[in-house]
């Protein structure tokens, strides 16, 4: 049976025409930002060893990996993060570089299933950047600064929802409970779909009405800052208090330069504990059903590649954002440079029209050549 | 303009969670109640209703086309959507169950033939178990499997039991428990914060009357 030529894979497309400029304009405005906050542009390899997202991304998420062997047998990835190959980087090739290093990127990623079924794509476009060598509320407020920006910018203000959590929060209550990992992960997911029948009953056999109380705080709805005022009357052990804190100190910067409007607290939020490990944030955006970025801290990250230090990032979807400047009617913001009216050029001697078009071309003007059939022998 | 969209699963469910909204102050017009229209608004217009099949609850909600929806577990541990749940409610309450016309499935099977319309649910069970297993995808009338031939058990929704009996089939083993559930899309969640937190406490007290 012959394959039909029209087919393409599922989870890949076209870009043209207006989309395609949306998408350039996108990552353009993005891409200036990070400059203008002195991120520095860094594009890894788009083949590398499977090995590097195993240690990048845990095991299991770099099973969603496209996988193929190099000549000499070793195993090889299409990568499927862009933050798995600056962190080796941050701690090999730059390692004696002075701290902190700031990076940003906008680069494709490839993954054999798409993240969830409203995300069906395999391909997708990342645009993030990770601060890396630094820790505490003052790395953490300039890359959310950073997020901001990018995002009025495109104005979207009053349309998007950042919210943050500190995993430890989470962490600090569960530690008490000594379970076993397979139970640890049905907990974290429980409170992450913020299902909070379910959790009540799993509970039942393991926590103190303490601890049950505690949980049921996390899975309440996310808030502003009356959400540390109920969260502290009911979690009382260190780890997580300590989190509190820290979150509760980000949180007064945010409210402190007046974003706070922007912001959500979100207890609940515990999508990836094998990666980050303080700050987690998402963001979202009106009129897109999925999230069109998140970030946090990973500070053990770079401790897989030899070399240990903090480091926190955020990472937007190309595609979701530009569903998002589409939702909003947001997308004569990006400023489309008014081009002058297009040259149609005619002539019999090709030497003239390609003399015109060149004449009009340094004048700024955007030409299109009418190749007639057979003008040019 | 409405505040949200609501999808509610056709079928076996819909009376109930109807009725559920109504104890939380959400009415459909009567017309409406009796047209046969997929897409209705409520009486204070706020909520837009949508009526899909069980199945597309999750789908609608995830893609964020309704900002919430109700909807049973079986259906949800089938679709392995990404959404909140951050109600239980009181109705539509069932097992899913395996269930064979001998309700010894321990030994002998190297292999078994397993019918269902629960293709993912039926692999993860087995799964734990380590029991290989050929899954035989079937959209109704599931309990005609063993009888016929085609498959040494089913794994199935059961409410009272009656269709099970009537086929000469046992429950062998309750797989989970399910009831309805509240699902809610996660940028609604943050998005809308003050509309679905209004709504969920006006479920959660319409389910409390329900469940004393």
């Amino acid at each position: 049976m012959s394959e039909s030529l029209s087919a393409i894979p599922s989870g890949v497309r076209y870009y043209f025409g207006r989309e395609a400029h949306l998408r350039r304009a996108l990552e353009h405005a993005a891409m200036s930002i990070f400059k203008a906050w002195s991120y520095e542009e860094i594009t890894p390899p788009s083949v590398d060893y499977y090995s590097l997202f195993e240690r990048g991304m845990g095991s299991v998420e770099a099973q969603d990996a496209f996988r193929f062997t190099d000549t000499d047998g070793k195993l090889l990835a299409l990568r499927p993060d862009v933050t798995s190959g600056i962190a080796r980087a941050a701690a090999t090739l730059m390692a004696k570089r002075e701290r902190p290093l700031r990076f940003s990127y906008a680069a494709p990623v490839f993954r054999l299933r798409a993240e969830s079924h409203a995300e069906w794509r395999r391909e997708s476009t990342q645009i993030g950047c990770e601060l890396i060598g630094r820790n505490g509320c003052a790395a953490d407020t300039e890359v959310l600064l950073i997020a901001v920006e990018i995002l009025s910018s495109l104005g979207l203000d009053g349309s998007y929802a950042i919210t943050i959590n500190d995993l430890e929060v989470f962490n600090g209550i569960v530690g008490r409970l000594g379970l076993d990992a397979p139970a640890q992960e049905k907990l974290r997911e429980l409170v992450d779909t913020h299902n909070a029948g379910d959790l009540e009953r799993f509970l039942a056999s393991y926590a103190s009405t303490e601890e049950c109380a505690s949980f049921a705080q996390l899975v309440k709805l996310s808030g502003r800052g009356e959400v540390f005022q109920n969260a502290r009357r009911v979690i009382t052990n260190d780890r997580s208090v300590t989190a509190l804190d820290r979150l509760e100190a980000l949180w007064g910067v945010i409210d402190s330069l007046g974003l706070s409007a922007h912001f959500e607290v979100d207890l609940g939020d515990v999508s990836r504990l094998d990666y980050y490990t303080g700050l987690i944030f998402k963001i979202y955006v009106a009129g897109v059903g999925m999230r069109v970025g998140s970030g946090g801290r990973y500070d053990q990250l770079t401790a897989n590649f030899g070399k240990a230090e903090p480091a926190v990032g955020f990472v937007l979807d190309l595609d979701a954002l530009a569903e998002a400047m589409r939702a909003n009617e947001s997308i004569s913001r990006l400023g489309e440079v008014a081009e002058r009216t297009a040259a149609l050029i005619m002539d019999e001697d090709p030497a003239v029209l390609f003399r015109e078009a060149l004449r009009k071309r340094e004048r700024g003007d955007r030409v299109v050549i009418n190749l007639k059939r057979d003008l040019i022998p | 303009m409405t505040n949200l969209t609501i999808a509610i699963a056709k079928g076996r469910l819909q009376a109930e969670a109807l009725a559920l909204l109504a104890r939380a102050g959400l009415r459909l017009p009567d017309e409406a109640r009796l047209s046969r229209r997929l897409a209705i608004e409520d009486e204070s217009g706020r909520y837009r209703f949508i009526f899909v099949k069980p199945a597309d609850v999750p789908v609608y909600v995830e893609h964020g086309i309704a900002d919430c929806g109700i909807v049973g577990r079986d259906v949800l541990l089938e679709s392995e959507a990404d959404l909140l749940q951050p109600l239980t409610l009181e109705i539509g309450r069932c097992r899913i169950v395996v269930a064979a016309p001998d309700s010894n499935l321990s030994d002998g099977f190297g292999m078994l033939r397993v019918a269902t319309k629960y293709p993912r649910i039926a692999a993860k069970y087995f799964g734990e178990h380590g029991q290989p297993v050929e899954i035989i995808e079937l959209s109704g009338s599931v309990e005609l499997a063993p009888v016929l031939g085609l498959a040494d058990c089913i794994v199935d929704l059961v409410e009272t039991g009656a269709t099970l009996r009537e086929n000469g089939l046992q429950i062998v083993e309750v797989i989970a428990k399910s009831s309805a559930r509240f699902v809610v899309n996660r940028a609604s969640y943050q998005l809308k914060a003050n509309f679905v937190s209004s709504l969920l406490e006006a479920l959660r007290e319409a389910n409390e009357d329900r469940k004393a």
